[in-house]
């Protein structure tokens, strides 16, 4: 994705042809090298959720308060519903990246869009949940963790669903081919991330 | 005309950029609190809540400006990729040095360049503050602008200077080391670049906020940190910058060291500061989210009132803490292992001999990287946490001083029996040796509970802080930064010079900093303005030979830019080292390499009769150092 | 082959320096007075800590200077290299084993003695310890008064009694340190903090805040007076009596 390695592209004439642009560098792993930055990033925001989890657990077991905070309800099923949602925006997401591996490009273009779709239901349900919850961050430190997650994780989402909207906006205008899909099994790779940590939210912060 | 300048790249667009964020920021907040009608967000606009989101947002828009982030949006637009012409290569002029580029080498210097700067800046607040110690009672400052100098000195110092000077040598050498043509990531590279400028910008600022800088110290413990002036503001969200800056450049070097080695350079090749930087970066990654976190905890505690640190509405004090140590330790070692890199080259080029146990000091470097996340209680041994946390945080923490000690010991055996070549860069790595255990074996003692119950928080811990930061950290940043200059500049510093700056720097360093044990045995608490007339001697002394490691540092300033402008131009390889950055011209050429090498040994075979390290295929004399840059391209 | 100095030397040397560098580590007074039994056991952790490195930075220092006085390149030697040593097994177990014994015997010793400091013989009596920017404030619990428990700007305890300390903060974090104690603790917003001591010597010593707790934090100080049982309890009662008379003795509005 980079210009790591890409070949000399016009050398400008007037001076010897010594000087070309990089050579190649050499690739001395399988692995590719945008992929991997992913997943190395990947493994940061894991720890950035675990230090929200670090926060959590303070809170809800060393602190021992009740929880949720007393008087309050934390909408398990809604929230059950809109879990479902952010899953099956994963295997939409699936059926985009098998589609342009076979040179499917309808399917592509309808995938996309419909994992995209499918993140934004789930942003505004999220948001909507926040808005008739009836109690606020600052009310107790168990409102603030409760947003504090959710709410790293809606951004979470919210960037990914940025992610999917250039990958929509490239497929539209006809980019990637079976050879070449890099640019849409990466951001993938986020948002499974994004949804995969949302059953880790869900389960420790709803069902427990 | 001038539209041409607004759309162009620059810093013309980026103040454009800046003053659309500020319009942005004002407008965001209105309507958030328009919108949300509770009673925390009456008043429409507000300026702290504006001044937090434009501290976020008016950097952001400056780097768009900039031009940090041109490719991504054509990318994401859909539109056709410019194929990289390399226009955004190489440095032809000293205005390149201040505009994104994408040349590893022109970051390795920005990088570097830039931290120095900030080691003038956060050494001038340590004079100041030793200024206002020289004597008991208050002399220059008050207690708040006290406090704030000496946050500001520490939080400068770390995040401004040692991490990202390591990053910018390794920058510099790292890609050259292992044969490549650049890091993986390039655009990347430069964009972690220009986050620093604007995180040391946004800490100096926060002498201007209401209320005075940050103020409660490095480490800003809430709750002291979530009731203090807007300042704090400022800390929390340069280090948010900073860290970003940090996992940035950790992710390229790990793919870089990953996936562009040369041929034959297996893990085993690799020179040990390439795997010191591999480790390093790991810490990075794994680690510096967290301190991202406990930052956005305070922020939102401060900006949004939540409760995380409000023991009266369940919030738990210690978390903070915890999650800052989780990282800060770690840090710590991020400040250590790079510098660990650099005396291993330095060492074994200038003994002459190979390194000796190459193999367990890429373990012991492994081994403190896990080590390093098992120790943060370290540091909340009389914090109030359960006692049992103890125990175990004090074997794991002492048990760190095995790997160490391997590392040290097999530097002293790569010592015996060597051609030692005492020049500037040796004498900084051979004191390091000495200096660094001292602060190291301060650290075990630290570690032992007991004896911590008493000295934790004095200028013992002051003592153990300079001791590893400033004779293990900048004495290696030295090491590197002499060793390295003529391979950056093409051009050799000056020798006489560099041995004064070694020996005044080692004299100065001791009696600044080894008094600062016997007055915190003796029970003077650190971040003290003011203190009892007993520690009116040493501190006398102390802040004296402050002033002589003011003075050196001077001179080393003047030693590196008058030799970059004038010094005698430097030879490919001046130390006859093996590995592969000494073997193209100094400075190297634009692309690093004509092809890539082959490696065929160790990096460190010296004295093996006719070792190699890599070999070049075709013309194995490398380009002449007049004219590094002579690609030219169209703007 | 280059003729070196003997490393007998090295060993001379090093050992004359062990001894000199742990005779001053073990004669010099580093501490403020002893006035616990803590603080004596924590110096003699000290003093062990003193014997066991100094050898080492003695180790590193002398081979370093060693190195530098027999191996440097002379005249002539430009071009030299050094023998192509690239390690050596025992060696190498060698320098991971010591230590590690070390560390091991370092490490259980202190252990030993954190857990004789912390140790609450019946007899302890309790005193409660508040902090707020930017003081202390003490407080004796009825089971010490035998009737109102009572809030004083002063600390008494009494000699040869252990004292265990329960202490919290009102607002941020301070840390409630005695240096001639050789104790310390921080004083949490939120929660109890505990901490043991056995006073052994009359006298008055500095109570200093050892946590950056704002602007007052250097000024925050405060002495605690070691007296006899009896003294302390004439001191209590008559800050009962008075404290009846003319209300607390804390005032609210430092
Ligand atoms: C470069 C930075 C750096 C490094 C490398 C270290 C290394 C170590 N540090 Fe340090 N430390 C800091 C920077 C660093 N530290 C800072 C900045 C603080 C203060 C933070 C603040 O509060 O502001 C701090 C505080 C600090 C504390 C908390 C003190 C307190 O606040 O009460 C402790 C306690 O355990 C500690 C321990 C150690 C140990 C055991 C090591 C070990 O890694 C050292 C290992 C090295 C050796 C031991 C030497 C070589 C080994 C041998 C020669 C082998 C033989 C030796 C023996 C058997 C002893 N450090
Ligand atoms: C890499 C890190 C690093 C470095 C290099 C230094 C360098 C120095 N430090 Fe710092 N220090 C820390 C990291 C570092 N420190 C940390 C982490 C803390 C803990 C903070 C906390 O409690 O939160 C600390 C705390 C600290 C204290 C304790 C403050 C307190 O607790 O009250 C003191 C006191 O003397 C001190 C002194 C010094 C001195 C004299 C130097 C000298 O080495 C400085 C030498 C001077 C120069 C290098 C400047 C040369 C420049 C000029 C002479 C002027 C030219 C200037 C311009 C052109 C702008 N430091
Ligand atoms: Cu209270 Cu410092
Ligand atoms: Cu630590």
């Amino acid at each position: 994705m980079e210009a790591l390695s890409l070949p000399a592209h016009g050398a400008h004439g007037d001076h010897h042809d010594d000087h070309h642009g990089p050579p190649t560098a050499n690739q001395s792993s399988r692995i590719d090298p945008p992929l991997l930055g992913m997943m190395l990033f990947i493994i940061s925001e894991i720890m950035l959720f675990g230090a929200f989890f670090t926060a959590y657990f303070f809170i809800r077991v060393a602190q021992g308060d009740p929880w949720p905070a007393p008087g309050t309800k934390i909408p398990v099923a809604v929230a059950g519903v809109n879990t479902a949602i952010l899953l099956s925006s994963s295997i939409t997401m699936h059926w985009a990246q098998t589609s342009i591996k076979n040179g499917n490009r309808f399917g592509l273009k309808a995938g996309m869009l419909s994992t995209f779709a499918l993140g934004v239901t789930f942003l505004s349900i999220q948001i909507n949940e926040y808005v008739h919850l009836g109690w606020a961050p600052f009310d107790s430190a168990q409102g603030s963790i409760f947003y504090g997650l959710t709410g790293l994780h809606g951004c979470h989402v919210f960037v990914g669903l940025t992610l999917l909207a250039f990958v929509n906006i490239r497929a539209n205008r006809g980019h990637y081919s079976p050879e070449e899909h890099r640019g849409v099994e990466i951001p993938g790779i986020y948002w499974h991330f994004v949804d995969i940590m949302w059953i880790v939210v869900y389960t420790t912060v709803y069902v427990i | 005309m001038s539209t041409k300048y607004l759309r162009q790249p620059g810093f013309i667009r980026g103040g454009l950029g800046m003053v659309i964020a500020f319009g942005f920021s004002m407008w965001l907040v209105w309507i958030i609190r328009m919108g949300y009608g509770h009673p925390h967000f009456t008043h429409f606009l507000d300026p702290t809540s504006i001044c937090v989101v434009s501290l976020i947002a008016v950097p952001l828009g400056f780097l768009v400006g900039f031009g940090g982030f041109d490719y991504w949006f054509y990318w994401a637009a859909g539109r056709p990729t410019r194929p990289e012409d390399h226009s955004g290569h190489g440095a032809r002029r000293w205005q390149d040095y201040f505009r994104i580029n994408t040349d590893h080498k022109v970051i390795g210097i920005q990088y570097t360049v830039s931290s120095f700067f900030f080691l003038l800046v956060g050494g001038l607040f340590a004079l100041m503050m030793r200024a206002e110690l020289a004597q008991p009672g208050a002399q220059f400052v008050d207690a708040n602008t006290y406090n704030g100098l000496f946050s500001v000195h520490a939080s400068i110092l770390i995040f401004l200077f040692v991490i990202p000077v390591f990053a910018g040598l390794a920058n510099f050498v790292l890609p050259l080391m292992i044969g490549a043509p650049d890091m993986a990531f390039p655009r990347l590279n430069a964009l972690s670049f220009w986050l620093l400028p604007i995180a040391g910008t946004i800490m100096l600022l926060s002498f201007a906020a209401p209320g005075g800088s940050f103020a409660s110290g490095w480490t800003a413990y809430a709750p002291l940190s979530t009731s203090a002036p807007i300042g704090q503001d400022f800390f929390s969200v340069a280090v948010q910058f900073a860290g970003a800056s940090s996992i940035m450049t950790a992710l390229n070097f790990l793919v870089t060291i990953i996936t562009m080695r040369a041929p034959g350079m297996s893990f085993f090749r690799m020179p040990l500061l390439v795997w010191a930087n591999f480790s390093t970066s790991l810490l990075v990654v794994i680690a510096t989210p967290f301190i991202a976190a406990s930052q956005f905890f305070v922020l939102l505690d401060r900006a949004l009132h939540f409760h995380f640190f409000d023991a009266s509405k369940g919030g738990d004090v210690l978390m903070y803490q915890h999650v800052f140590w989780f990282y800060s330790h770690p840090a710590v070692y991020i400040m250590m292992l790079p510098g660990f890199g650099i005396i291993s080259e330095v060492l074994a080029v200038k003994s002459r001999k190979p390194i000796f146990g190459y193999r367990m000091m890429a373990f012991s470097l492994l081994a403190i990287v896990v080590l390093g996340f098992t120790v943060w209680a370290h540091h909340m041994f009389v914090s109030g946490m359960s006692n049992w946390i103890r125990i175990p945080m004090t074997i794991t923490t002492c048990i760190i001083a095995v790997p160490t000690g391997i590392k040290i010991f097999s530097w002293l055996a790569t010592l015996w029996k060597g051609v030692l070549h005492l020049d500037t860069p040796m004498l900084f790595a051979l004191g390091f040796l000495a200096m660094f255990t001292c602060g190291g074996i301060s650290g075990i003692m630290l570690a032992m509970v007991p004896f911590d119950i008493h000295v934790s928080a004095t200028y013992f811990v002051v003592a153990h802080i300079h001791y590893v930061l400033f004779g293990g950290s900048v004495f290696t940043i030295f090491t590197g930064v002499y060793y390295w200059f003529p391979k950056m500049t093409g051009r050799m510093y000056d020798e006489r010079l560099g041995k004064w700056h070694f020996w005044t720097t080692l004299i100065f360093f001791n009696l600044t900093f080894g008094p600062m044990h016997i007055i915190g045995l003796e029970g003077m608490p650190r971040r003290v303005a003011t203190y009892a007339n007993k520690f009116a001697d040493w501190n006398m002394l102390i802040s004296i030979a402050s002033l002589g490691i003011g003075i050196s540092t001077l001179v080393f300033i003047y030693n590196m830019a008058s030799s970059w402008r004038r010094g005698p131009r430097a030879e490919a390889n001046p130390w006859r080292a093996l590995t592969l950055e000494w073997q193209v011209s100094s400075p190297p050429p634009i692309f690093n390499f004509d092809a890539i090498p082959t490696v065929v040994g160790g990096p460190y075979e010296y004295g093996v009769p006719g070792a190699v390290h890599g070999v070049f295929k075709g013309a194995e004399v490398p380009a002449p150092a007049s004219t590094p840059v002579t690609h030219s391209s169209g703007t | 082959m280059r003729d070196n100095p003997p490393v007998r030397w090295l060993v001379i040397g090093g050992v004359v320096a062990c001894a000199i560098g742990i005779t001053l580590g073990l004669t010099i007074n580093w501490f403020p007075v002893e006035a616990s039994k803590q603080s004596d056991k924590i110096d003699a952790l000290y003093n062990v800590l003193i014997i066991a490195s100094v050898p080492f930075f003695v180790l590193v220092a002398s081979v370093v200077i060693f190195s530098v006085v027999a191996f440097r390149m002379r005249p002539g030697e430009e071009n030299l290299d050094g023998p192509p040593i690239h390690g050596n097994t025992k060696l190498e177990i060698g320098w991971t084993a010591g230590p590690s014994m070390l560390i091991l015997g370092l490490v259980v010793y202190s252990l030993i003695v954190l857990h004789d400091i912390g140790e609450k013989p019946p007899g302890t009596i309790q005193v409660g310890v508040t902090g707020r920017q930017f003081a202390f404030s003490y407080q004796y619990p009825s089971s010490l008064t035998h009737g109102k428990p009572l809030d004083s700007n002063e600390l008494y305890i009494p000699d040869g009694k252990t004292v265990d300390f329960y202490m919290t903060s009102l607002d941020v974090i301070h840390a409630f340190w005695v240096p001639a104690f050789r104790v310390q603790q921080s004083l949490v917003p939120g929660i109890t903090t505990h901490l043991i001591v056995d006073p052994d010597r009359l006298g008055t010593y500095d109570v200093i805040c050892n946590q950056l707790c704002g602007v007052g934090h250097s000024l925050m100080r405060s002495e605690v007076h070691v007296v006899t049982p009896a003294q302390f309890q004439t001191w209590l009662t008559a800050q009962v009596k008075a404290e009846a008379v003319s209300g607390p003795t804390v005032s609210n509005t430092e």
